[in-house]
């Protein structure tokens, strides 16, 4: 299925526009770009989009881009930080309303961002996640100050309920006049496209990918006497966490050599301490709280089955980190899940308990015959399968694609929102627009962008990190310095 | 030595002038410019219209002589406290750091930091109100603990000047630092 996809990526036309004009594209591909990525989630929270955001600027950075990150401020992590390779962190003094996500006024974060957009010399302004309120204003004023947008979506969003009309709605409007759309994968771009009332044309796919060198098996650290089961994931409603609690008693009666190994931390772990509590299974059932992303390894290879139990989810990460360290894969079939991995690498069930049980029984059936592939064998089929550099090269040419097209000008920009967004919805972010027009043209009256100083260059073409690289040292001690500076600003 | 022009971070012109005593001593003033006039004016009239006003509403002398204290009090309140005229760093090399800043109306304030508890001088980046400056610190290190870094001391806090007058002293200050570790 993964090679289905890919053949299917080729020929998709969006994502591959230069294939047909090679000159052009040599030349385009040659350019480099000074990118902004914008988001409410970014390390030291953890999960996917943020280590999306990171490894995905790792390979921009290498790939010789100007790559820098804005975000809120995280406690006492606020100011300008460096992290590996010199990619820059702003943590912006922004105020988080709910579950880490800011407040939004459409307004108050102009002066900040625009100050990061100037001074970095930013041309492209590529956002992260539909949940962040910070990525949709980022993305509202770089189209009021004229850089190229782009929108990367992580979610799957519903239809029907009072909350994803709302947040449809925000995303359409936000959207209407972005440059580009990429999304994780085709159920996604399906999603998004029918949310948002997209043209499919400006919106491409590229999926996650997984560091292989990360997610190795090591069949040492299982022990054999048993089957273990492990599950990593943040422990909250649209994980399925509700379907586990009812699969582990079940399975746990019938296979008295079952252990689950569970990772995550969240609102649902009470329902997994009842069920753990009522059915006695202290001894088999270990929750080991909120992971970090170095310790998820050392415990994947601990088990012999991964199992996920999903409710939603544009392009599951965990089933491929999973399957890259050579566990037997049991997945809900939601979302682009499907789309995921080869069919011989995965098994799919319907998101019920008991068709997931079945599921788990057939698996661990298998694991006990002993005719499963072994886990090396496992991870040399994933291993190249997803690849941040192939993930990289390809979000180059969407923003080589959006570099050469024009940002709409106010007036066409007005006519948009309201011919896209219905009468209502539209007049007001219309007006919204022209006040934030008027609201970048006081800034520029009180702090003109001549008396902006340019930010060093720590990436990109004339960036100043390697050659520091060079003399380890001391660059080493610089940087420790520049932390420690950085704890005691402002 | 010499002198050129440089703007901080608003957009105003300051002055910077480096003074080399000698080879591992040096001097680096910051002056803002002096309080203008015009703004003065501007100030007190406005203080003085309104409490003409509020005095032609009600009729109370009280307001007409309490807004000229007001205005006399707020004028030196700004020279002693707010407005500093000029900020000087001096580096001695082996002695140490001296920063010191003084007010329009001639207060002085005067720091010393002994070498033993420098660590380095570094330009650093930090969101000040709605922006986000280059500024130039000292960095301190316990004696006891040299490896880390204990506190942080920005200096030309009130003058703000931009990144080409940073990198200017903060090149000199590294030549004479270089010399005396």
């Amino acid at each position: 299925m993964g090679q289905r996809k890919r053949v299917a990526a080729v020929k998709n036309p969006s994502s591959q526009r230069h294939s047909g004009a090679p000159a052009e594209a040599t030349r385009v591909s040659n350019r480099k770009h000074n990118i902004c990525m914008v988001s409410d989630f970014f390390y030291p929270n953890m999960g996917g989009v943020e280590s999306h955001i990171y490894q995905l600027s790792q390979c921009l950075i290498e790939k010789g881009h100007k790559v820098v990150i804005a975000t809120h401020a995280y406690g006492r992590r606020k100011g300008v930080r460096y992290l590996t390779n010199g990619l820059k962190v702003y943590y912006l003094p922004l105020q988080v309303m709910y579950n880490q996500s800011t407040a939004t006024t459409c307004f108050h974060s102009l002066p900040l961002l625009r100050c990061v957009f100037v001074r970095e010399r930013i041309t492209v302004v590529h956002a992260h996640s539909s949940f962040s309120a910070m990525a949709h204003d980022a993305l509202f004023h770089a189209k009021t100050m004229g850089l190229n947008t782009v929108f990367t979506d992580h979610s799957l969003f519903g239809f029907a309920d009072v909350s994803s009309v709302l947040t449809n709605k925000l995303l359409t409007v936000s959207l209407c006049d972005t440059n580009h759309i990429v999304c994780v994968s085709y159920t996604s771009k399906e999603n998004t496209v029918l949310r948002a009332a997209l043209n499919p044309e400006i919106v491409s796919v590229i999926p996650n990918a997984v560091d292989p060198t990360d997610f190795t098996p090591d069949p040492s650290q299982r022990q054999d006497d048993r089957i273990t089961i492990v599950v990593i994931s943040r422990l909250v409603y649209r994980k399925g966490i509700d379907l586990l609690g009812g699969i582990i008693p079940e399975l746990c009666l019938k296979h008295p050599d079952l252990h689950f190994l569970i990772g995550g931390e969240g609102p649902k772990r009470i329902v997994l301490e009842e069920v753990r509590e009522k059915y006695q299974l202290h001894d088999r059932v270990r929750l080991l709280g909120a992971l970090e992303h170095k310790d998820v390894h050392g415990v994947l290879v601990q088990g012999h089955i991964f199992l996920n139990t999903s409710l939603t989810e544009a392009f599951c990460m965990a089933i491929v980190e999973g399957a890259s360290c050579g566990l037997q894969v049991v997945s809900t079939r939601v979302g682009g899940i499907p789309e995921v991995l080869p069919e011989d690498l995965i098994t799919l069930c319907e998101p019920t308990v008991r068709s997931l049980c079945a599921g788990l029984e057939t698996v661990i059936a298998r694991q006990r015959s002993g005719s499963v592939p072994s886990p090396a064998s496992i991870h040399a089929c994933v291993q190249n399968l997803y690849t941040w550099r192939n993930v990289a090269e390809r979000t180059e040419k969407v923003y080589d694609r959006v570099a050469g097209e024009e940002v709409l000008p106010l007036d066409r920009r007005l006519q948009r929102l309201r011919a896209h967004c219905g009468p209502v919805a539209g007049s007001i972010f219309a007006l919204f627009a022209v006040l934030d027009f008027l609201f970048l043209l006081l800034l520029q009256w009180l702090v003109p962008d001549r008396i902006m100083d340019a930010a060093v260059d720590a990436t990109g073409p004339q960036g100043l990190w390697r050659r520091e690289t060079e003399s380890k040292n001391e660059a080493y001690s610089k940087r420790a310095m520049k932390r420690a500076a950085d704890r005691e600003t402002l | 030595m010499e002198d050129e022009t440089f703007t901080d971070i608003s957009g105003k012109s300051i002055c910077l002038d480096c003074q080399s005593h000698s080879s591992f001593c040096r001097e680096f003033t910051v002056s803002s410019p002096k309080v203008s006039i015009g703004k003065v004016m501007v100030y007190t009239c406005s203080v003085w219209l309104l409490a003409y006003a509020v005095f032609f509403l009600t009729q109370n002398t009280a307001v007409l002589s309490s807004a000229i204290l007001i205005t006399l009090v707020g004028m030196m309140f700004h020279i002693h406290f707010v407005k500093v005229d000029h900020e000087t760093l001096l580096v001695i090399g082996s002695l140490g750091i001296q920063v010191s800043s003084s007010y329009a109306s001639g207060r002085e304030i005067t720091t010393f930091i002994e070498m033993s508890k420098i660590k380095d001088i570094v330009i650093n980046e930090a969101i000040y109100m709605h922006q986000i400056i280059y500024y130039l610190c000292v960095l301190l290190k316990d004696p006891s603990e040299p490896s880390a870094v204990s506190s942080v001391v920005p200096l030309f806090q009130s003058s703000k000047p931009r990144l080409n007058c940073l990198v200017k002293v903060y090149k000199s200050c590294q030549e004479i630092l270089s010399k005396s570790q």
